[in-house]
């Protein structure tokens, strides 16, 4: 009787106990840096008394980034270059499309979890007034080297006099285009002059000269880069430094009036077929399969999607409209950024600067993610760069030298206010809504973005 | 003493499945009870705003009268089919067929397959524009619609999904005609009973209990239904919010938008929602399930 009872207790004993430390470990391997850092006191220790080989000290780390599969080759065999160099370092790539790449690094930052090293857009300050991000001024200097940086950058990833990431390429966002299908259509290419009266041209001509299935242009009015030029280009904005919209409703009946006149004339992807194959996507894109000529996308682009088809593919400026070019000034496309709870800061620091700084690393890396910021690093790569980076490197000098010099404001809410702008444009294109009531229920929404953005929290 | 021995055992086996609960379900339920009250972005701590966004479902967002009317749609069409749709084979496959194991694994694997994202990635080749269906349609001269992109169809393309996800209903099914007495059929043959009142007189009224349980599970399951609209609309919802499913309209703000407060507000609700339409039906069951213990 006894025995039976006491097995009972052993056995729901261990059930619970196999419960737990279940429970435990899962939550253990989401902060690996935290379990990471007791096995490495551990393994030094007993190294240090039993064996003759130095004492690296172990350390592992984690590297978020997104990107296309040249990207992600190209970032892990500079992951292996540095572990080759730093013995006992493993950085652990988790790397996917930037398809829910926010969604994920908001819940893992949520759970602390985040990885140590993370790629991230122009949201930065969003994330340095929340606290996830760590400080890396203390590394200035003694482990990351900016001497060589044009100073403007260093200034967009600084607040409150502290410096919070670090530039990985200077980026221009524009348009892409098909080269094969101008030629085969016998449309001129256009120059960096050219009118939204010559967009609407080529894009028509190209449709009805290549026939069915064929586009000029993707439809870029659901496209938040795409307006934002658009308004530049009229002598307005989209949002301005004062924090305020800088447009007005007829704006906005103006652009969907222009995309709609276009859709009639049948020079624009349909709207079923914008929504099945975006042109967000090397794998969907349309302009990588040939069928349609234009749409819009950042120069870092360039070569990863050329890799993957036989069409030749360029980059243009968006066109000019009665105010010049609303082209945005190039800047950081990405930083590297180091979470606000990593175990090794130092070691995070040194891999920061090796991205950046090391020559070999700047060979493998090459453009993949816009024109490198080290001056160094950037005439290393001028003097063997291929055709394709080549383009990308004019494209983006050319922005520089055309683009007003106006101080450049991100939208706060940028993903929703994508969201928003994507709806509209589906409502319009899908006949829905009328352009001028789609514009009301437009500009209503984007006052209570603006509002919502001002709202202390 | 005894007696109380007998319960320690009991509770002692009870504890891991006790602890997992108490842990990982009741104490998120708490938890996101609380954030359904507060400002949370998921980054800084939360901030008590009392109801406003309970408030603010109601009053203040575009997308949420588009999404209650999007799940409903939903609910309502492919709770009735599937059910119907199950029932149906269920019957079809007790008529004594040969090989009843083969075809009842057969028509069980789109449930076993379906929640996955695999085949919510298959569906939308299926039913693109180009996409399998739509090439069948050709056939007869119906140039067919690019049914997952259009905000007209999206919505169908969903349900059909879902209906064709008929297999564990239609096994309950299956196992609660077989339990059905047959010399009842028997007797009714004599008295001269075609098949389809056999059907109606007997099999349904018997079918009851089963028809019950089937239709609160799947309407529960139905509400909550998530990775089809995900991976259909990528993410977004779209075209127009035609496939922007409650939870799915929840993870968008939760996880996109950072509102982690409103989106636990809106779990919250659907909890409520999903806990009234259960207690309706429990409530109406005594008038049309009929139990053939005897028990009302």
């Amino acid at each position: 009787m006894l025995s039976k009872k006491t097995s009972v207790v052993a056995i729901s004993t261990l059930a619970a106990t196999m419960l737990l430390t279940a429970c435990g470990s899962s939550s253990n391997d989401g902060s690996s840096s935290s379990s990471a850092s007791k096995p490495a006191e551990n393994s030094s220790t007993t190294s240090s008394s039993t064996t003759t080989t130095p004492t690296a000290e172990k350390v592992e780390l984690r590297m978020s980034w997104w990107g296309s599969d040249d990207r992600h080759e190209k970032t892990q065999k500079a992951i292996e270059l540095f572990e080759s160099r730093n013995p006992g370092v493993t950085i652990t790539p988790e790397y996917s499309g930037f398809d829910g790449y926010m969604d994920k690094l908001n819940t893992q930052i949520a759970a602390g979890n985040a990885p140590d090293l993370i790629q991230m857009g122009g949201n930065i300050k969003e994330y340095v007034d929340k606290n996830s991000l760590l400080d890396l001024t203390p590394y200035v200097g003694s482990v990351i080297n900016l001497e060589d940086f044009n100073q403007g950058l260093v200034q967009s990833a600084t607040f409150n006099d502290k410096l919070y990431g670090v530039t990985l390429g200077v980026n221009s966002t524009g348009l892409l285009y098909n080269a094969t299908m101008f030629e085969k259509a016998g449309v001129a290419i256009p120059t960096k002059d050219w009118t939204y009266d010559d967009l609407k041209q080529a894009a028509i001509d190209i449709s009805t000269k290549l026939g069915k299935g064929n586009y000029g242009v993707y439809d870029l009015s659901s496209e938040s880069g795409a307006l934002a030029s658009y308004l530049g280009a009229y002598g307005k904005e989209l949002y301005g430094v004062d924090g305020k919209r800088h447009f007005e409703k007829e704006d906005i009946i103006n652009w969907f009036t222009f995309w709609s006149e276009l859709r009639e004339a049948g020079a624009v992807v349909p709207a079923d077929e914008q929504v099945s194959s975006p042109a967000t996507a090397a794998d969907t894109s349309l302009v990588v399969k040939g069928q349609v000529a234009i749409q819009s996308a950042s120069a870092s682009q360039l070569a990863g999607w050329q890799a993957l088809t036989e069409e030749k593919l360029g980059l243009l400026m968006y066109p000019k409209g009665t105010a010049g070019n609303g082209m945005v000034p190039p800047q950081s496309g990405q930083y590297i950024v180091a979470y606000e709870g990593t175990k090794h800061p130092e070691m995070v620091a040194k891999f920061i600067d090796f991205m950046v700084n090391d020559p070999e690393a700047g060979d493998i890396l090459g453009a993949t993610r816009g024109v490198p910021p080290a001056g160094k690093i950037r005439d290393q790569l001028s003097t063997q760069a291929t055709p394709v980076d080549q383009v990308m490197y004019d494209f983006i000098s050319l922005v520089a030298d055309t683009a007003p010099p106006v101080v450049w404001t991100q939208f706060p809410l940028d993903n929703e206010l994508i969201k928003l702008l994507q709806t509209t444009q589906e409502k319009i294109s899908f006949n829905a809504s009328s352009i001028d009531k789609a514009a009301d229920e437009f500009m209503t929404e984007v006052d209570k973005l603006i509002e919502k953005a001002h709202t202390p929290q | 003493m005894q007696k109380y021995k007998t319960y320690l055992a009991g509770y002692l086996f009870l504890l891991p499945w006790l602890i997992g609960f108490v842990f990982l379900c009741l104490s998120p339920i708490a938890a996101s009870l609380y954030l359904s009250f507060t400002n949370y972005d998921l980054l800084t701590s939360p901030k008590w705003v009392g109801l406003a966004n309970y408030r603010a479902m109601f009053t203040d967002d575009y997308r949420m009268m588009d999404s209650i009317k999007v799940t409903f749609q939903y609910v309502f069409l492919s709770v009735p089919l599937r059910l119907v749709f199950a029932l149906v084979v269920a019957v079809v496959l007790n008529q004594g067929i040969r090989l009843l194991g083969f075809y009842r694994t057969i028509y069980y694997i789109p449930s076993l397959l379906g929640g996955s994202v695999a085949i919510s990635v298959l569906w939308k080749q299926v039913f693109g524009k180009e996409g399998i269906f739509n090439q069948a349609l050709a056939w007869f001269g119906i140039d067919g619609p690019n049914w997952v992109a259009d905000p007209r169809y999206a919505i169908f393309s969903l349900v059909g999904l879902s209906v064709w996800q008929f297999g564990s209903v239609m096994i309950i099914f299956l196992a609660g005609i077989k339990q059905i007495p047959g010399e009842l059929y028997e007797a009714a043959t004599v008295d001269g009973a075609g098949v389809m009142r056999k059907f109606w007189r007997i099999t349904m009224p018997l079918l009851t209990p089963v028809i019950f349980f089937n239709l609160t599970i799947t309407l529960i399951q139905s509400f909550q239904t998530f990775t089809k609209a995900f991976i259909i609309s990528n993410g977004t919802g779209g075209p127009i919010n035609s496939t922007l499913l409650y939870s799915l309209y929840l993870y968008i703000k939760g996880f996109s938008f950072h509102e982690m407060g409103y989106a636990s507000a809106m779990a919250w609700v659907l909890l409520v929602v999903v806990a009234l339409i259960t207690g309706i039906m429990f409530l109406s069951s005594r008038y049309w399930v009929f139990y053939s213990d005897g028990r009302e």
